[in-house]
């Protein structure tokens, strides 16, 4: 690599400074307005972004490196720590990857001004502080950042369902971010550290609670409430991800946000969340809980689709749909063993792309059309033959299709829960998915003769604007990408997150190298394994094997990826998703999901499961 | 003593966010319970020595971390509790009510009858 050094070692504050400028960037446009340029301007001033992104690649890549960077120098315990490894650089990626697209795709509505970029752009950046973060109280900070701009974009067009969307997420994640700082408290109180690379330091019992055995040690000492420290942050972080006690906020604001905005935030935001989840679990050594994530994440998967399936209104659908991925990528990461937590990514990366693709297609979809219904919607494709290839591709990727992404990172996944009970949902999951999507799909059918089509005059025939043709364009070729390369790319993940390589980075807890030789190896997979202190870059006896065994798992998998018994598999929810989709629009199958999808909960119900899911994962490590 | 009436202001504000109907009331509640939080904090702190962190200390200086974390989650608290009054605000311009039942009713029926 040719890139400067010292790109390397401050990557992780350049990359949250880059959009942060980018916002500046639009902000003067919104101070002087006469300067309508400076929307384009902000999003060339993103791209710096992908070149530190790039220069870095290498060195995480190849040897493992883990860049720690103290921001304003102070690198004694209150100092924030940023810390770049690999999982950190496929978020960041991921987030700038889908920033750029989102921002692109917002250019051709004029509704989208300057101030709009702003909240945008910052949010971006918040969520790149998220990812980067060494320490729990600036993950707050930085998840709030972002909540403050989610809350704004998400009633940007003042629409009551947006307005009370974005009232109904502020409270409940507000709610839930009191819940993390309740957790910072208890961590701050019992262990005296907030930093994420110090934890072992101060408590080096804690990883091994639990762990890929599966054992339980009551918690010594001082960490006693600790349990209850790492639950409370688990519903705090939760609420954004949205698994099943706390999703009721995401349909609404998910399905009332601006399409472009929808995009960012089910394909990245909850994302961002999952990681910060992954992130603290590691670091605590909380493995007790990855057999309760194991049951949400397949109760997720299940009952989510087919609340999608029951939906007529195409974004709220998708919404849905989102929950249930989530519901596939924490039951992924449940599991537990080396593989894991590459499937998890793997499949919050494919996700990512195609639920934007998904979101903006449609979006432009019910732009055109002018309604939102999927009954209603019809010949959606017209002149604009890319919106039926996005929408085709979207919807073959979600079902797990090959050659598609989505086929590969399910594969991983199915490979990785196999043998358990969870096994089976998901496979009925992905049947209903199959199902909602054949749904979607009768959007892009010939307009009825009878003339049931509301399309408002004007806009039915407007062309596709140019920056969403290029997005949807971009997100098609990634997705197809992301399947034909799904080995290379798996294994390259498998890397990244230090499932195999000798590089035992897993997570913070395996940073080896902190400043202050907080030198600990070796956490391969989900779990913190407890390394040998001081072997810096090296992998412990812990992540040796996990090493292997994810070697062992990992490469029959990539070699026989387009074996044609595998692809049959994957052929087959799509059979029963056609019954089940034709039983769904059938008449009396409409009048039934017309009722359920009603059924809103109220905000106080909601509220109540938030208590209920708190006792949940407090009581899990005590059962256990 | 303490530690229960801290424990106390949490739980009202968040049985304020749940219960009350009235939306200025909801974010009252917010702010009550964002306050019961940054008590908790401070009264940690205000255990740990019997003086200001002010250079020089002659006894025991209070722990001052949990002091600068407040002071930024109380920043952060007011810009939400902020944004949330600008959005009830927009919502009872439209439909002239407080009252987040009522609010919630017509905005998911106007979308029945979309």
């Amino acid at each position: 690599m040719s890139f400067p050094v010292w790109i390397l070692s401050d990557a992780p504050i350049l990359a949250i400074l880059i959009p942060m400028g980018a916002a500046g960037v639009a902000l003067t446009g919104k101070v002087f307005p006469r300067l309508r340029g400076l929307r384009h301007l902000a999003i060339v001033a993103l791209l710096p972004g992908v070149v530190v992104l790039a220069g870095t690649v290498g060195p995480v890549f190849r040897d493992g490196t883990v860049v720690h960077y103290a921001l304003g120098g102070f690198t004694a315990e209150p100092g924030i720590i940023l810390v770049l490894d690999g999982l950190a650089w496929i978020s960041s990626a991921l987030i700038t990857f889908v920033g750029i697209l989102v921002a692109v795709a917002s250019l051709s509505d004029r509704k989208f001004d300057a101030a709009y970029f702003f909240f945008l752009l910052m949010t971006v950046a918040g969520m790149q502080s998220v990812v980067f973060t060494g320490d729990l109280f600036t993950m707050f900070v930085s998840f709030e950042i972002v909540a403050i701009g989610v809350y704004v974009l998400i009633a940007w067009e003042r629409t009551p369902q947006g307005l009370l969307a974005s009232l109904k997420y502020l409270f409940l994640s507000s709610v839930g971010i009191l819940f993390f700082l309740l957790g910072v408290f208890l961590i701050y109180r019992d262990l005296g550290t907030l930093s994420m690379l110090r934890i072992l330091e101060v408590a080096p019992e804690l990883p091994a609670l639990g762990g890929m055995s599966g054992q339980m040690l009551p918690p010594a000492g001082a960490a006693r409430s600790v349990p209850l420290a790492i639950a409370a942050l688990c519903v705090g972080i939760g609420v954004r991800t949205a698994f099943i006690p706390f999703h009721t906020w995401l349909p609404e604001a998910h399905a009332w946000a601006p399409h472009p905005v929808s995009a960012l935030l089910s394909g990245v935001l909850i994302k961002i969340s999952f990681l910060a989840m992954v992130r603290i679990v590691t670091v605590f050594g909380a493995g007790y809980l990855l057999p309760l994530f194991l049951w949400i994440g397949g109760v997720t998967a299940l009952v989510a689709v087919f609340w999608a399936l029951m939906q007529h209104d195409a974004k709220r659908l998708l919404a849905f749909h989102s929950i249930s991925q989530m519901g596939y990528i924490l039951a992924a990461w449940g599991a537990g063993g080396a593989m894991a937590e590459v499937a998890a990514f793997s499949h919050a990366i494919s996700h990512a792309l195609f639920k934007s693709l998904l979101f903006i297609v449609v979006g432009v979809a019910i732009e055109r059309s002018g309604t939102r219904n999927v009954y209603r919607m019809r010949a959606a494709g017209r002149g604009a033959p890319l919106l039926v290839v996005g929408l085709l591709v979207g919807a073959l990727a979600i079902s797990g299709i090959p050659p598609f992404n989505g086929y590969v990172s399910k594969g991983l996944i199915s490979s990785v829960v196999y043998g358990s009970p969870v096994y089976l949902m998901l496979k009925v999951a992905s049947v209903a998915t199959a199902a909602s999507f054949i749904k979607l799909s009768m959007v892009l059918l010939p307009a009825r003769p009878e003339g049931e089509i509301v399309a408002p005059e004007g806009t039915s025939r407007r062309r596709l604007p140019l920056a969403e043709g290029a997005v949807i364009l971009v997100l098609v070729l990634a997705v197809t990408a992301g399947g034909l390369l799904g080995g290379p790319f798996g294994e390259f993940l498998a890397t990244m997150t230090g499932a195999i390589g000798g590089a035992g980075s897993g997570g913070l807890a395996g940073a080896a190298g902190a400043p202050g030789a907080v030198g600990a190896a070796g956490a391969g997979g989900a779990t913190a394994a407890a390394g040998a202190p001081g072997a810096v870059g090296a992998a412990g006896a812990g992540g040796a094997t996990a090493a292997a065994g994810a070697a062992g798992g990992a490469a029959p998998f990539f070699s026989g990826l387009f074996a044609p018994d595998r692809i049959g598999d994957a052929l087959l929810p799509l059979v029963g998703g056609a019954v089940v989709a034709g039983l769904v629009v059938s008449s009396p199958g409409r009048r039934i999901s017309h009722r359920v999808s009603a059924f809103a909960p109220q905000l106080r119900t909601v509220l109540m499961f938030f208590v209920v899911g708190l006792v949940l994962f407090a009581v899990v490590p005590l059962i256990g | 003593v303490t530690w229960y009436l801290i424990a106390a202001i949490f739980l009202i504000g968040l049985w304020g966010i749940i219960a009350e109907p009235n939306l200025i009331r909801k974010v009252i509640a917010l702010s009550i319970a964002n306050s019961g939080i940054t008590v908790m904090y401070v009264y940690f702190a205000a255990l740990s020595g019997d003086e200001a962190p002010i250079l020089p200390v002659s006894g025991t200086a209070v722990d001052p971390i949990p002091h600068a974390l407040m002071l930024t989650a109380i920043v952060v608290g007011i810009c939400v509790v902020a944004l949330a009054l600008v959005l009830v605000q927009q919502l009872y311009r439209r439909y002239g009510t407080l009252d987040m039942r009522e609010i919630e009713d017509r905005v998911w029926h106007a979308e029945e009858h979309e």
